[in-house]
């Protein structure tokens, strides 16, 4: 029975926020046990709206910052800091650590604490690399296949700490602020019954933000049509994009700008009495999901809707379809186009449209959208929150894979489901969201990858013999022979291996499969050689797993295009028939 | 024969640099000697008696009373007066050599005009009239007992005042890493002298570190060719000159080292050497060169702190001219750890030995002198020959630069090599040549036997008869090389005791402790304020830190010794070797992560 939970999260304040669902459910999994969560000293007041945590531990790095010119010895010093924090948490042996931190200090950090429940990033005791837990796992080679990737990072947190995100919202301790007062305090123009939409203009990252003069005219669109009270929010260091936007609009007296002027609890009040926050993807986005205030989001650069939308139904969310969106992991790009193709009518159409009748959709006067994706986020028949396009943009093969991969990976990653869950039928989705009318072209790329898949197959075979050879000359107990074919048999195990890796790169479609077998081949701790070969023929047979069920997935979809490509061709000729008739 | 004569026939023997000097200085009169009541000579400098006038052998065993002996230190003596003291401190010392520090030329003219030396010269060294700083980087100085001559203290004060403070210098230095910033050269001769000092520097336990200049030669040279406009082309060179400075800056202030070296030829202009000096450390140069024919001393000479030199003499007096006053003479020396002796492969002696070698660039003394030994197995190695010409034949390597590793293979391998110092003036040797080239200390550190041409300093760092061999002329040379070819044994006894000689006294390592030495006595408050605000042994103060008997304390031991040591120093141990994880390692590892996102966010 788990009674003493420790889970590390020393990122941001998003983060904090997508971590809910998993808390939320380690709760109802372990109804007694004692969670701590590990926080920096920088979330450490934000953490305290995190609920179902007993006990919170700040690592408080910032009280050495000030006393950096002062020795040589400051490394010493948080050594000691370390040293002593790490050594008390010890004493409250924790039999399940979840590390939602994914950084070398983190991995080091489970090492000392010894936990031998670990799911996460974390490494073992020579120090290398170790990701304990098929999902966490998964988070690994994510952010290599983003585009690919069909996964909200709360799911994947969620099921990698072993628990369902179905049922676990992401959400916030409610704040004991009274409104009405706190309104007062920063303005006196909003009424009771004011349409009131907030926008966070700011993001840690500056590429990723929309520019204020977008936000400005966006504002003065909803001011004149739906008399609405815009507040601005941000920090201290966003205060000139705040300024920015005042400056740009037409209505400046209508603005109320708080950027820099709220602490935690404040802007989480203002944010849940907002209609509506239009914001690039930031933390205040998360507050905004976890109280129940509609997002419009605008995702641009790194930002992917995929990996960080909103988690909870009933969002919108902007993002520009282009090829180099959403950045590539590790890129920093310096002309962020993505940027300027998100218009502020597209959003204020939208919007208007959301304000009259509760519903998400395209109108007939948007224009320039052949550049642009906009999601809504909802729950599937899967009961997965999930992200429904709104323009019906022609399928790509990226959009059938990343659907496949959602069913794939459910079924391969191992999942703690809700019993409700049903199974969605992939071909009927892609055709209900995307525009699936000349799919030639993409049944023949999909052709190419089943064969891809089918070599890997056999790749994988090759594998599972040579693993095979191996622990049946471990076993012959012939020491001296058996080292020299052990050697041969390696040698040929490490081209195979090449070889995979190198079909993950020449079919980037594939690689989210490829990435794992490698990912779990890195997990082997074994040294004994007939373990060794035993594990090694494990990541053999689960690669020839999976690449059977991807296949199995996609030959109903393939075939689904075909079908409907022969209808098309057939609708084609009668229509001929019908039209020239006598010939 | 007179009893100077007697004695200067003695310390020929015993100390012939001493030997050439004494007989190279006039004879200083501020010496009067006056008989002792008991007959002894008595040296009297103005009205200060330098021994009693009645008894000296008596005062010298009276002034011996307090003073404590012991068989493990080195007696040091200041002062010799006519060396009664030294006597009485010989007899207490029996076999132990002791050194003699005398700062007047005068007083050693007048000792061995009047004192026979034969009881002193066994286990005597004097040292005369020699700068502190050299004194003590060329002599073994942790564990002297000085005995203090007073009548020769009155007479010096000032001089033993700077000895005192040269030794505890010496002591700061020893005990402490110094911080040096080596400035190299875009290129030529005085760039293997930097790296030698870097060496040499690091070798010695200090932590020196290059601007490597040589890095932009080509860009340099480049300027040249970009514009045929001399105009332009003045504006382009002091532009790339201040920028090299700016870059020189900007290495310097990361790396805040306590002394900025500067090597002859490195791309410094007054306003950088000015940018430098704001800093606060001494900037200083090392003149590498012959002040004849590179002359923009006279442009810089003023701006550093300290001046070095290969010359001296009339050189001195020009830098004073100009306004530095702070020049100090420090011949070239040579690296032990580079100029060795090695065992060569019977490929490499065929390919590098001869009868007579010769390496370096093509001087026109040299071109117009060789061809007068092309009848002995001869080979000329180095840049700047012409193949065409009827030396051609005798260039190996087609004219090309060779490197310190081949270098020293050419040292090894010849009978003999032949050292002529460069001249553009002369058609064979220079008969006023002054400085001595590294070669000389090169090839005598490689245990080679050479010829070297007559030079004015030379008999002052190594014995032209003993420890080398020298040549006044061609036909000098040409006579030599037949004697030393067929008397070989001969030529290797000269040549182990010029390696013994300069590996005792003419290394970098020497060098630079001489310069160390000069620069800090002048500085050492500076300096050790410097130690206090950053400790030298990041080592052993990291242990008394974090406390010696601690888990860190004792984890930290293994690196004691560390040339660098920071936190990268422990994780890139971790890195390299095998098994789990210790409990210090991962915590060592852990504050590595949190230094790292400390500097991002910094």
């Amino acid at each position: 029975m788990v009674k003493n939970i420790l889970i590390l999260n020393m990122t941001r304040m998003g983060d904090l926020i997508q971590t809910t669902p998993t808390i939320t459910g380690l709760r109802k999994k372990y109804r007694d046990s004692n969670i701590t969560l590990m926080v920096t000293k920088d979330f450490e007041e934000f953490s305290k709206n995190i609920p179902h945590i007993n006990k919170r531990v700040v690592i408080d790095i910032k009280q050495f910052r000030d006393r950096k010119s002062l020795n040589g010895f400051l490394w010493i010093d948080l050594y000691r800091y370390l040293e002593s924090l790490l050594d008390e948490l010890k004493i409250n042996s924790y039999d399940l650590l979840i590390n939602l931190s994914h950084s070398k200090l983190s991995a080091f950090m489970i090492s000392y604490l010894g936990v031998n429940n670990v799911r996460g990033f974390g490494c073992d005791n020579n120090g290398d690399r170790i990701t304990f837990d098929p999902w966490m796992q998964y988070f690994g080679t994510e952010p290599f296949n983003r585009r690919i990737n069909p996964f909200n990072l709360v799911e994947i947190f969620t099921r990698g700490a072993g628990v369902t995100p179905e049922n676990n919202p992401i959400h916030l301790i409610p704040s004991s602020i009274d409104i009405k007062i706190l309104i007062k305090k920063f303005s006196n123009s909003i009424k009771e019954g004011d349409l009131i939409i907030g926008m966070q203009a700011g993001s840690s990252i500056e590429g990723r933000r929309w520019s204020p003069k977008s936000f400005a005219i966006l504002a003065d669109g909803l001011i004149e049509s739906l008399g609405a009270k815009l507040i601005l929010f941000g920090i201290d260091s966003e205060k000139e994009l705040g300024e920015q936007i005042v400056y740009f609009s037409k209505y400046k007296d209508e603005l109320i700008d708080l950027t820099g002027r709220t602490n935690v609890d404040e802007l989480s009040s203002l944010v849940k009495r907002c209609s509506y926050l239009i914001t690039n993807d930031t933390g205040t986005m998360h507050i905004a999901a976890a109280v129940g205030t509609t997002v419009v989001g605008l995702f641009f650069a790194h930002a992917h809707p995929y990996e960080t939308a909103p988690y909870s139904p009933g969002h919108v969310i902007f993002q520009a379809r282009i090829e180099c969106a959403p950045c590539s992991y590790g890129v920093e790009c310096n002309n962020i186009v993505c940027v300027h193709k998100v218009q502020p009518d597209h959003l204020l159409l939208m919007i208007q449209r959301h304000h009259a009748n509760g519903v998400w959709e395209i109108t007939k006067t948007m224009s320039n959208m052949d550049e642009i994706n906009i999601f809504n986020t909802y729950i599937g028949e899967d009961s997965r929150l999930r992200l429904r396009s709104l323009i019906k943009h022609p399928i790509t093969l990226n959009d059938v894979i990343r659907e496949v991969y959602a069913e794939h990976w459910l079924k391969s990653l191992g999942q703690e489901m809700d019993k409700n869950n049903t199974h969605c039928d992939i071909g009927e989705l892609l055709f209900r969201e995307y525009n699936c009318n000349n799919t030639d072209k993409l049944c023949m790329q999909i052709d190419d990858k089943m064969a891809t898949l089918k070599s890997l197959n056999g790749i994988a075979s090759i594998g599972i013999k040579l693993t095979n050879e191996i622990i049946n000359l471990c076993s012959s107990g012939n020491l001296t022979k058996t080292i020299d074919a052990v050697k041969i048999l390696a040698e040929e195990i490490e081209k195979l291996d090449k070889r995979i890796n190198q079909i993950g790169f020449v079919n980037p479609e594939l690689k989210s499969i490829t990435d794992m077998f490698v990912k779990r081949k890195e997990n082997i701790q074994e040294n004994e050689p007939t373990q060794l070969a035993l594990d090694t023929k494990g990541c053999y047979v689960k690669l020839l797993e999976e690449c059977a069920s991807l296949v199995s997935l996609l030959i109903p979809v393939s075939n689904k295009f075909k079908s409907s490509n022969v209808n098309t061709f057939h609708a084609v000729v009668s229509s001929i028939n019908v039209e020239v008739p006598g010939r | 024969m007179n009893l100077y004569t007697k004695n200067l026939a003695l310390l020929k023997v015993t100390q012939p640099s001493l030997a050439k000097r004494v007989e190279l200085e006039p004879l200083q009169k501020i010496v009067n000697v006056v008989m002792s009541k008991d007959g002894n000579p008595i040296p009297k400098i103005g009205s200060i008696s330098l021994h009693s006038t009645y008894n000296p052998f008596k005062e010298a065993t009276d002034s011996l009373l307090n003073f404590n002996f012991n068989s493990v230190d080195q007696p040091v003596i200041y002062g010799l007066g006519f060396g009664y003291h030294v006597l009485e401190i010989l007899k207490r010392t029996r076999h132990k050599e002791i050194l003699v520090i005398e700062p007047l030329m005068a007083i050693f003219q007048a000792f061995l005009y009047s004192v026979d030396i034969k009881s002193f010269v066994n286990n005597t060294k004097f040292i005369v009239a020699t700068p502190p700083p050299k004194i003590l980087a060329s002599n073994q100085s942790e564990n002297w007992n000085v005995y203090e001559h007073i009548p020769s203290i009155r007479i010096s004060d000032n001089f033993f005042k700077r000895m005192n403070l040269a030794l505890k210098t010496s002591k700061v230095i020893k005990k402490n890493r110094i911080k040096v910033l080596i400035v190299n050269p875009y290129y030529g001769g005085s760039l293997p002298t930097a790296n030698y000092c870097v060496h040499a520097l690091n070798e010695m336990g200090h932590h020196a570190e290059s601007v490597e200049c040589e890095k932009f030669a080509d860009g340099f040279f480049a300027i040249n060719n970009s514009t045929r406009n001399k105009g332009n082309l003045e504006s382009l060179s002091k532009q790339f000159s201040s920028f090299m400075g700016q870059l020189i800056a900007a290495k310097a202030a990361d790396f805040k080292p306590d002394l900025i070296l500067a090597l002859a030829q490195a791309p410094l202009t007054p306003e950088a050497i000015k940018n430098l000096k704001l800093l606060n450390v001494p900037v200083a140069f090392w003149f590498v060169e012959d002040f004849r024919n590179l002359t923009y001393w006279k442009d810089i000479g003023s701006c550093y702190d300290y001046f070095f030199t290969i010359q001296r003499g009339e050189f001195f007096e020009k830098l004073s001219n100009i306004g530095a006053e702070n020049h100090y003479y420090l011949p070239q020396a040579c690296l032990p750890s580079v100029h060795r002796k090695i065992s060569l492969s019977t490929e490499e002696r065929y390919k590098y030995s001869s009868d007579v070698s010769f390496m370096g660039a093509g001087y026109f003394n040299r071109v117009q002198s060789f061809p007068r030994l092309l009848d002995y197995d001869f080979k000329i190695w180095g840049t700047e020959w012409n193949l065409n010409s009827i030396l051609g034949s005798r260039i190996q390597n087609n004219n090309k630069r060779l490197n310190s590793d081949n270098i020293i293979k050419i040292y090894n391998a010849a009978k003999i090599n032949l050292n002529l110092h460069s001249s553009s003036f002369h058609e064979g040797v220079n008969p006023v040549g002054d400085f001595v080239n590294p070669r000389t200390f090169e090839i005598a550190a490689c245990g080679g036997f050479q010829l070297i041409d007559d030079r004015s300093e030379l008999d002052d760092l190594i014995d032209p008869l003993k420890e080398i061999v020298t040549f006044s002329s061609v036909d000098d040379l040409c006579e030599k090389i037949d004697y030393y070819l067929n008397n070989s044994d001969e030529a290797k006894v000269i040549a182990s005791c010029g390696k013994e000689r300069v590996l005792k006294e003419h290394t970098i390592q020497h060098r630079m402790e001489e310069m160390l030495i000069y620069i800090f006595m002048d500085n050492l408050d500076q300096l050790t304020t410097r130690f206090k605000v950053e400790p030298r042994d990041p080592v052993g103060s990291s242990i008394d830190y974090a406390g010696l008997s601690t888990d860190l304390g004792k984890y930290l031991e293994q690196f004691r010794g560390s040339n660098d040591f920071s936190i990268k120093t422990m994780v890139d141990q971790i890195g390299v070797s095998t098994g789990d994880l210790s409990k210090e390692e991962l915590l060592v590892l852990m504050t590595d992560q949190l230094v790292k996102t400390e500097s991002n966010n910094g």
